[in-house]
């Protein structure tokens, strides 16, 4: 088989998968009316802290308001693809561990990683996507002096790329229920800190920021794709964030196979 | 040339040991302490393609054990198999094509959809062509009898109904060999009954070799010629099934219908049945007599009884 038809047929396999869940989620329409609501109150709650903040001041760490108001967009929106395509996939491995329904997706004749990752679509989250785009639109009308096309397009490599980091990072935390079964808390533990992507890193102390940087990517996935959107952006971190990027689809994916070699060892 | 081979092969399970108390669980926090389980003790044998084959033994014997290292998903701590001539340990894909696994006591099927959607997914796993998943698909669901139900969601269908689907999922790659860990577990008796009818079917009509496993005698009376019995671990017994009640019966059961209508029933060593055969038609106005093995589930209980007080 040739590179490009094994391609091909990953890209099949997920969309096959993709269809499926959908169809799945459109049983459960009356979702879609209580996700947004819930989208709008989250976004409408996060306005509000920040009306209050610019009545004080007039910037925050060196934003303005509609950048920050960009960074909450996209803060929203990918939250809203995390909790669409990654979280759900993620929760389910844990799950699967647990309960051995692993082994259903190891039996398999394709790659258990890519597998394992595209399983499940929790649709109606997407809410979020619609909902950070209109603010993220709403902040680049009142920036318009500043957007560029290249910015445009920064933005968009720049955000999958901190999503493939989000990825990986819950894949290691996925594979880290191989070794402890137990890791329930860690989606709680991981939405916490995920709030904390509604401003920039840069406002927080410095363990902090770093915290949020390199071990959970979340200025990957949020600040820098702002910074790219808004025209504040230098192209070091760029260089920083794809590399770093690389490097942890190499280890999750090491991490990953090291959890299944476990897996076949020891489960009962 | 055969389809399974199985060489001294062994797995053994590290089961940390918890102790009671506080105290205990803290200190087993810093120093765990494990110990070993052998849950499969150097196992041999072989099958031929076609083969239906009952695996016996209590709960914990190391059947599930033994099936998991033949797709695969184990690795065996020593010893060998092989399985339609690739290692499972890696699970090649050219393997994982070729085999399938159905457990009884679990799931695989989309809860919120209907079977067929789940079906639509082994497809594009599986690749298969899109004629011959149709045409293998509604035979499928011929023979299993599930034509109404396949576009009804899962979650609203009764547990016999959705091991037919689980089954019919699991068959539509075509799959040359079966593992089917318990499927009848927890079924009526007329689903079993189906469900082992379809087995035989299944089996006869695309040659699949299947292996069993199964609490429930009938299941592998009615399928199996072959069995391998395995209790603690270890290959007790591998042959016939009838060889197996010869090996195992150590008693015999007589039951006379006398003139008077009274009936007796003696239970006598095997080796006794003559004379008190004998000794019973003597003594006593017998009109009609039967002499029987005990019921093969007694059988394999008093043996495994057996077995549990010598070890």
């Amino acid at each position: 088989m040739s590179g490009d038809e094994l391609r091909g047929g990953r890209v099949r396999l997920a969309a096959t998968f993709f269809r499926v869940g959908v169809m799945n989620e459109m049983q459960y329409r009356v979702n879609f009316f209580l996700q947004l609501v819930q989208s709008l109150l989250t976004v409408g709650t996060g306005l509000i802290v920040l009306a209050v903040v610019f009545s004080k001041t007039n910037e925050l760490g060196g934003w303005s308001r509609p950048q920050l108001l960009a960074v909450m967009g996209v803060f929203t929106l990918v939250g809203g693809i995390i909790r669409t395509f990654i979280q759900p996939n993620m929760e389910r491995v844990v799950n699967d561990v647990r309960e051995g329904k692993l082994d259903f997706a190891l039996i398999k004749p394709a790659d258990a990683q890519l597998l394992v990752s595209i399983r499940d679509v929790r649709f109606w989250q997407l809410t979020d996507v619609l909902v950070g785009l209109a603010v993220l639109t709403v902040a680049l009308v009142q920036l318009r002096s500043t957007m560029q096309w290249q910015h445009v397009a920064a933005f968009i490599a720049l955000l999958l790329s901190g999503l493939v980091s989000i990825y990986c990072f819950w894949l290691m935390l996925a594979s880290a229920s191989f070794w402890l079964v137990r890791i329930n808390e860690v989606q709680e533990l991981f939405d916490g800190l995920f709030r904390a992507g509604q401003y920039p890193v840069g406002i927080y102390p410095g363990w902090l920021r770093y915290g949020l940087t390199f071990i959970i990517p979340l200025a990957f996935a949020i600040t820098v794709p702002s910074e790219a959107i808004t025209g504040r952006l230098a192209w070091q971190p760029v260089i920083v964030m794809i590399a770093f990027t690389a490097v942890l689809l190499v280890v999750s994916r090491w991490f990953w196979s090291r959890g299944l070699r476990r897996y076949g060892g020891a489960s009962a | 040339m055969a389809i399974i081979e199985v060489g001294d092969l062994s797995k053994t399970f590290n089961v940390p040991v918890r102790e009671q108390g506080l105290r205990a669980s803290i200190r087993s926090l810093v120093h765990r302490q494990t110990r070993e389980v052998i849950a499969v003790d150097a196992v041999s044998f072989t099958i031929e393609p076609g083969e239906v084959v009952g695996f016996l033994g209590p709960n914990g014997a190391g059947k599930t054990t033994t099936l998991k290292m033949l797709s695969g998903l184990l690795h065996p701590t020593s010893g060998r198999c092989r399985v339609l001539g690739f290692e499972p340990k890696g699970r090649p894909a050219e393997l994982l094509r070729q085999i399938t696994l159905v457990m009884g006591n679990r799931n695989q099927l989309q809860w919120d959809l209907p079977a067929l959607d789940s079906f639509e997914l082994n497809r594009a796993i599986y690749r298969i062509p899109r004629a011959e998943f149709i045409a293998l698909r509604d035979e499928l669901i011929e023979l299993l009898e599930i034509g109404d139900l396949v576009t009804k969601p899962v979650r609203n269908l009764s547990l016999g109904e959705r091991m037919k689907m689980e089954i019919a999922g699991a068959l539509l790659h075509r799959p040359k060999v079966l593992f089917l860990d318990e499927p009848t577990i927890g079924l009526d008796i007329t689903m079993q009954r189906r469900i082992r009818s379809f087995v035989a079917d299944y089996n006869s009509r695309f040659g699949a070799t299947v292996i069993l496993t199964s609490h429930y005698m009938a299941d592998v009376q009615a399928l199996c010629k072959r069995v391998i019995v395995i209790h603690h671990g270890r290959l007790v017994f591998d042959g016939d099934l009838s060889t197996l009640s010869e090996r195992f019966t150590t008693q015999r059961t007589i039951t006379a219908r006398l003139a008077d209508g009274e009936e007796i029933t003696l239970y006598t060593p095997r080796a006794e049945t003559a004379s008190a055969t004998s000794r019973l038609l003597a003594d006593h106005d017998v009109v009609d007599l039967t002499i029987e093995d005990p019921p093969i589930d007694d059988v394999i209980e008093q043996f495994f009884a057996d077995a549990g007080d010598a070890s």
